[in-house]
């Protein structure tokens, strides 16, 4: 994975993959008609060049290997998935609906058995039939460990995922829980409820394969096409891809892909600031340009702003994400509640969101979950901090710890210049905690060195700053990974930070796994959350918000929810 | 280049300075080095008194001013100059609203302290490697001439970089830039006096004390080391302007000391992309950065002038080293 | 003919240095990052790797076998190349292979390989500035000695030398780009792609690269240029009425050329090794940026690699510059 480049906010999931090449976030200004001011004729019509400005490269362009939220924003022209994400502005823009299929799963009554049916008429790139068979192959491939990268949610789900080892090993041998009866029909046959596959669905692994044209790790520099556009060019592993109209791809199986310019051209590698500059320019063809993983950094919001012309063109939007101070109980003084309430009322959230890039680039949290619907968000605030923190409270709660003389913690936290857990974030705190007599020293490590500690339970540190975010808009990826005791992962990459293991949380979890009214669960979700927030395992610091410039010619512009990024499959640049 | 400076301070044998008050006699007359002298002594004072002059700014380099920043803008100073007011005589820094007159005052210490302690580091390195290749018989001459030559190629920047990168964190940060610069840095001094060991080795009164049975370790204290001081000196203070540069680029690409300790190299760091919203913002650090190592430099010079006339005129510019930590 | 036979033995003795300064380099560079602390498997391979891909990296990388016999493995690659099996296929890495990057799947050499054009020209193109103003003002300096205008720009390239790129940089940045907006903000445009922009965004890294260099081409120019001219023959051409011009241009400045030549070998050397804070500085995608992102992801054979290569520029371009200087000199006393 690449290293952000400076002033590149990174938006990276927990699991260190970054979305940025698939999410990432820009948008439609503060309300939608921003985004027609854009124009002179706001209509979106067919035709032209969409350029696409990023700073990380394609790589892995190869469905198996991407890990994307609701099937990535550059990807998702080319692979289309059993489901997707509904491409709307705001929460509408995080529901998951159909793609290939004809709707978004039939579940059996305890949510393990998944049936999907193909549309009619779906056909690759050279006009050849997509089948249910190519769907499995495509899932079956992201098993291979030369094709690795994905998400580890079907390796846990599908009954035999965890020892199967793709279909290069054993020459040709499937995946037996997934099933095709006929052409057109799908079975997925999971070892536990999930009444959330239907999001699962979206990601690219999802992408139908053609058996024939499988060239392994060779696959991605030309993937065959399932959607609105082909690859025609992939220069350096991804750095520059050129993407044409499939002519073999229809809007009438296609409700969600708009697919306005004749040609994409993506070109990555580049600074951030320089992708920035160009978008502000915005001349020749930079008029019809716009990025999908760079945001305005601070210093440039600063410029921005001040230009009526250029505040214009930014587009807002939020990705569910969460940046907050872990602790980990097994290491003292952590495991006295009362020192992780004093910090809890210590942290002075004005600062930190100044750090991370003002009120206007981040949202101070005090939830853990993402404060929108779709992830069942419920407002509390159980160790109220106010604005700048509460010194006086946290002490007293020091006292009752036995601290009446002060305390001295280590803070770990990343190099890595990215606003989130970087030094600018950890010296904020630092300088909060301060007034209420905790002297924080500071371990800021190499990011992957800092990655590697934080996910060893053998290395945990008891007090550091991490981030999560969603790999869908649910609270079922934000909360389990996070809280379930039974995903303490002894020898690998583990994300409950707090080793939380509480019998209830576990059955609770259980509980909303097995439905599949998305609402409700999303309630429940919600309520979960705030029940796990009064045990102080983690101090939710803020939730960011992405700002992007796009070019002066680009029309119909929309940010869901789901990704806060505008979506590529619906800019319009006639 | 390395061999550049090497080439050119190797072929120049330095004669000492008959005593400090010559010395000081030689210095006086160059009235560049004086004023670079004094702005030398001024900085040093800013460093030494950086706690004293906050106090009486009413500031320190860490505290964080959430009300000065308009958060809004991205945290861009709220007011003119960068927040410029009689709390804050140089006004604050974009998003934390920490004093930036403390934060240079503070820089100034680190920036002074890690160079003047590298420096040590290869004067004491080079001393003890040169005397030992002079002094030693052919082999160990040869093997640590080689040895010194290897060091010499080893590309500064991009070894301390890498080296940095791989020490655990926990050792502590300026005193490991010091030693990593250092031990990288020694090679063009080890050079100047395994060649000036030799020549001293043939004079007369060397040769009587080696045959009257004085042991390596004395005629090295008693009859090397003064003699050597002289290009010595002259080669640490070029040295020294060198190793604030160093210590400025590696905090500039991360690599220097930690925050909250402010140093120049890393305010220039986070500054870089303020250059268009909050100028002053980089202006500061760099004109001081500049104002330090020019200084340092035409004092360097007149060190070298004052200490052999008859040589200044021959060297060139710089001891090669230099160029890779500017580039 | 002796003196040909001599500078040939000297060749030969300086070519044979080189090479063997080269592999001490090597040596030292590869024991001291593959003996650093920490399962070298994992970092090389990055975190994304499963157990399995580490597993393969392990075996690629021989690290059941001792340390040397690593090296002189790699040592083997560099010189005939290797066939890594990368599962579904076989890679072949052709001489002179640095190993694979596993964090960004490509080959160590492919990747320098890419970067060189961005660090080629910001070289390049620096070098003809710096010596334009470098000789320029060393020429104009020792024409007009002592007087005003020379002191003036004597000051200016003091001040540029004594000056790290990235402060000179960034003040040129805030000046040029910030207030007068003159320049874009420098990205890198491909030669090949547009030249006009090419030179254009290039121009504000060249100028900061050339401030600090030209320094001392103007004090090398400068001196040699006084020496000749205080000589018997120039003092002569003067007393004949040969125009100062023709002095200058044709005599004086040919004492210079032979250390002027052998410094430039130098800097291009170094700077080929990449220039790690110009390109930090402007995000220019070359070795020198490379070489951060690779420190900072601790992709080890990345950074062997590039230390390696580096070493071998600076070897390359002493020993050019070396033996340019005895030609340039064995010819100033042969003339």
């Amino acid at each position: 994975m690449r290293h952000p480049s400076r002033r590149t906010r990174r938006v990276t999931a927990a699991l260190t993959v970054s979305l940025i090449v698939t999410a990432g976030a820009a948008a439609c200004g503060p309300d939608d008609n921003d985004a027609k001011a854009g124009g002179t004729d706001a209509k979106p019509h067919k035709g032209g060049t969409l350029t696409v400005l990023n700073s990380a490269p394609q790589q892995d362009f190869d469905p198996a290997r991407l890990y994307t939220s609701g099937g990535g924003n550059v990807p998702s022209l080319v692979f289309r998935t059993l489901t997707t994400r509904n491409r709307e502005d705001g929460a509408k823009g995080a529901q998951v609906v159909p793609d290939l299929a004809t709707d978004t799963g039939r579940p059996n009554k305890d949510a393990t058995v998944w049936t999907y049916t193909l549309k009619e008429g779906l056909t690759y790139e050279d006009g050849t039939k997509i089948t249910s068979a190519d769907v499995k192959y495509g899932v079956e491939r992201s098993f291979a460990a030369e094709l690795s990268g994905g998400a580890p949610y079907l390796r846990d789900w599908l009954v035999g995922g965890a020892d199967y080892q793709g279909p290069y090993k054993d020459k040709g041998k499937g995946l037996d829980s997934i099933e095709t009866p006929d052409e057109r029909t799908i079975v997925f046959h999971l070892n536990k409820p999930e009444g959330e596959f239907p999001y699962l669905a979206t990601q690219t692994q999802f992408t139908p394969v053609p058996k024939s044209a499988d060239k392994g790790t060779k696959y991605e520099e030309h993937p065959v096409s399932s959607g609105p556009y082909k690859v025609v060019e992939n220069q350096n592993d991804g750095e520059r891809l050129i993407l044409e109209r499939n002519e073999h791809w229809s809007a009438r199986t296609d409700e969600e892909r708009k697919a306005y310019p004749d040609r994409v051209d993506v070109r990555s590698g580049l600074d951030s600031s320089v992708i920035n500059q160009r978008l502000s320019a915005s001349q020749g063809a930079d008029a019809d340009a716009v990025t999908t993983d760079t945001n305005l950094g601070p210093a440039e919001l600063a410029e921005v702003t001040g230009d009526k012309e250029l505040a214009s063109r930014v587009g807002t939007g939020h990705f569910g994400y969460t940046d907050y101070i872990a602790f980990n109980p097994k290491v003292k003084p952590f495991d006295n509640p009362k020192v992780r309430q004093a910090i809890a009322y210590a942290v002075d959230r004005t600062s930190v969101v100044n750090a991370a890039g003002g009120s206007s680039l981040a949202e101070p949290a005090t939830t853990y979950l993402p404060n929108q619907k779709s992830f069942g968000h419920t407002a509390y605030d159980h160790f109220p901090a106010g604005k700048s923190g509460n010194a006086s409270k946290a002490e007293e709660l020091l006292k009752q710890a036995g601290y009446a003389n002060g305390l001295t913690v280590t803070l770990t936290h990343s190099n890595a210049k990215d606003f989130e857990t970087s030094p600018e974030i950890a010296t904020a705190i630092q300088d909060a905690l301060k007034k209420a007599g905790i002297t924080v020293k500071l371990e800021g490590l190499e990011d992957n060195d800092y990655k590697d500690t934080i996910q060893d339970v053998k290395t945990e540190p008891g007090f550091f700053l991490a981030h999560w975010g969603a790999d869908w808009p649910s609270g079922g990826p934000f909360l389990a990974p996070i809280f379930d005791g039974r995903q303490i992962v002894k020898d690998g990459a583990n994300f409950n930070t707090g080793q939380l293991n509480d019998k209830s949380v576990n059955d609770e979890i259980d509980a909303i796994n097995k439905l599949t009214d998305l609402d409700e669960a999303a309630q429940r979700w919600g309520a979960l959350d705030k029940k796990i927030g009064e045990q102080a395992l983690t101090v939710p610091l803020f939730h960011p918000v992405y700002k992007r410039l796009y070019g002066k010619d680009v029309k119909n512009v929309v940010i869901s929810d789901w990704t806060g990024v505008l979506d590529v499959s619906q800019v319009a640049v006639k | 280049m390395a061999s550049e400076g090497a080439r050119a301070s190797t072929e120049t044998v330095l004669a000492p300075a008959s005593g400090v008050r010559q010395f000081w006699r030689r210095l006086r007359v160059q009235r560049a080095a004086l004023v670079a002298a004094s702005v030398v002594a001024l900085l040093v004072l800013l460093a030494l008194a950086a706690p004293l002059l906050s106090a009486v700014e009413g500031q320190d380099p860490t505290t964080y001013h959430p009300d000065l920043v308009d958060s809004a803008r991205g945290g861009v100073p709220v007011g003119t100059f960068g927040g410029l007011s009689a709390d804050h005589w140089l006004g604050v820094e974009p998003q934390t609203g920490r004093d930036l007159f403390a934060r240079l005052v503070y820089g100034a210490r680190v920036s002074l302290g890690v160079a003047l302690a590298a420096t040590v580091v290869e004067v004491t390195v080079g001393l003890v490697m040169g005397i030992a290749a002079g002094y030693g018989n052919r082999w160990v001459d040869q093997a640590l001439s080689r040895f010194t030559d290897v060091v010499v190629a080893l590309p500064l920047m991009v070894m301390s970089l890498a080296l940095l990168a791989i020490v655990p964190s926990g050792f502590p940060r300026p005193v490991l830039v010091a030693v990593v610069i250092g031990l990288i840095g020694w090679g063009s001094i080890a050079k100047i006096v395994r060649a000036q060991t030799l020549t001293l080795k043939q004079l007369d009164h060397v040769a009587a004390a080696r045959l009257s049975g004085w042991s390596s370790w004395r005629i090295a204290r008693r009859e090397l080391l003064p003699a050597l001081a002289a290009p010595v000196i002259t080669y640490a203070a070029l040295l020294f302007p060198v190793n604030i540069s160093a210590e400025a680029a590696l905090s500039f690409l991360g690599a220097g000391v930690k925050p909250p300790t402010p140093s120049w190299g890393q305010m220039l760091t986070s500054a870089n992309v303020w250059y268009q919203a909050a100028p002053q913002y980089l202006l500061l650090p760099a004109g001081l950065l500049f104002v330090t190592v020019l200084a340092l430099t035409v004092l360097g010079d007149g060190v070298r002038r004052a200490l052999d006339p008859r040589a200044a005129s021959r060297l060139s510019v710089g001891t090669g080293r230099k160029k890779e930590a500017r580039a | 003919m002796k003196a040909l036979h001599g500078f040939a033995g000297f060749a030969l003795r300086r070519t044979l240095g080189a090479v063997v300064t080269l592999l001490a380099i090597s040596v030292i560079v590869y024991v001291v990052f593959y003996a650093a602390p920490g399962d070298v498997a994992q970092i090389t391979c990055g975190p994304r790797c499963s157990p399995a891909q580490v597993h393969q990296v392990a075996e690629q990388l021989r690290l059941d076998d001792p340390l040397y016999v690593r090296y002189l493995h790699f040592l083997q690659g560099v010189v005939a190349g290797h066939d890594y099996s990368t599962g579904t296929s076989v890679e072949h890495c052709s001489a002179p292979c640095l190993g694979l990057s596993y964090q960004s799947d490509q080959q160590v050499t492919q990747l320098i390989l890419a970067k060189l054009p961005v660090t080629g020209s910001l070289a390049l193109g620096a070098m003809v500035l710096w010596l334009l103003l470098g000789v320029g003002t060393g020429v104009l300096a020792a024409w007009r000695r002592g007087r005003l205008d020379e002191r003036i720009l004597t000051g200016i390239t003091l001040a540029g030398w004594a000056t790290p790129v990235f402060v000179i940089g960034l003040l040129l940045m805030v000046l040029i780009c910030g207030q007068l907006q003159l320049l874009p903000f420098p990205q890198y445009v491909p030669f090949t792609e547009d030249p006009e922009q090419w030179a254009w965004n290039l121009l504000l890294p060249w100028l900061s690269l050339a401030l600090i260099e030209a320094a001392k081409y103007a004090r090398l120019t400068r001196s040699a240029m006084l020496e000749t001219l205080a000589e018997d023959h120039v003092r002569t051409f003067r007393a004949y009425g040969v125009g100062e011009r023709a002095i200058v241009g044709r005599h004086a400045l040919r004492g210079a050329v032979g250390p002027l030549i052998a410094l430039n070998a130098n800097d291009l050397g170094s700077l080929f090794g990449g220039a790690v804070l110009t390109e930090s500085l402007f995000g220019l995608p070359g070795i020198g940026r490379e070489l951060v992102h690779a420190v900072n992801v601790v992709d080890l054979p990345v950074v062997v690699g590039l230390v390696v290569l580096t070493g071998f520029f600076v070897v390359l371009a002493n020993a050019v510059a070396d033996l340019l200087y005895a030609v340039a000199d064995r010819r100033t006393v042969l003339s």
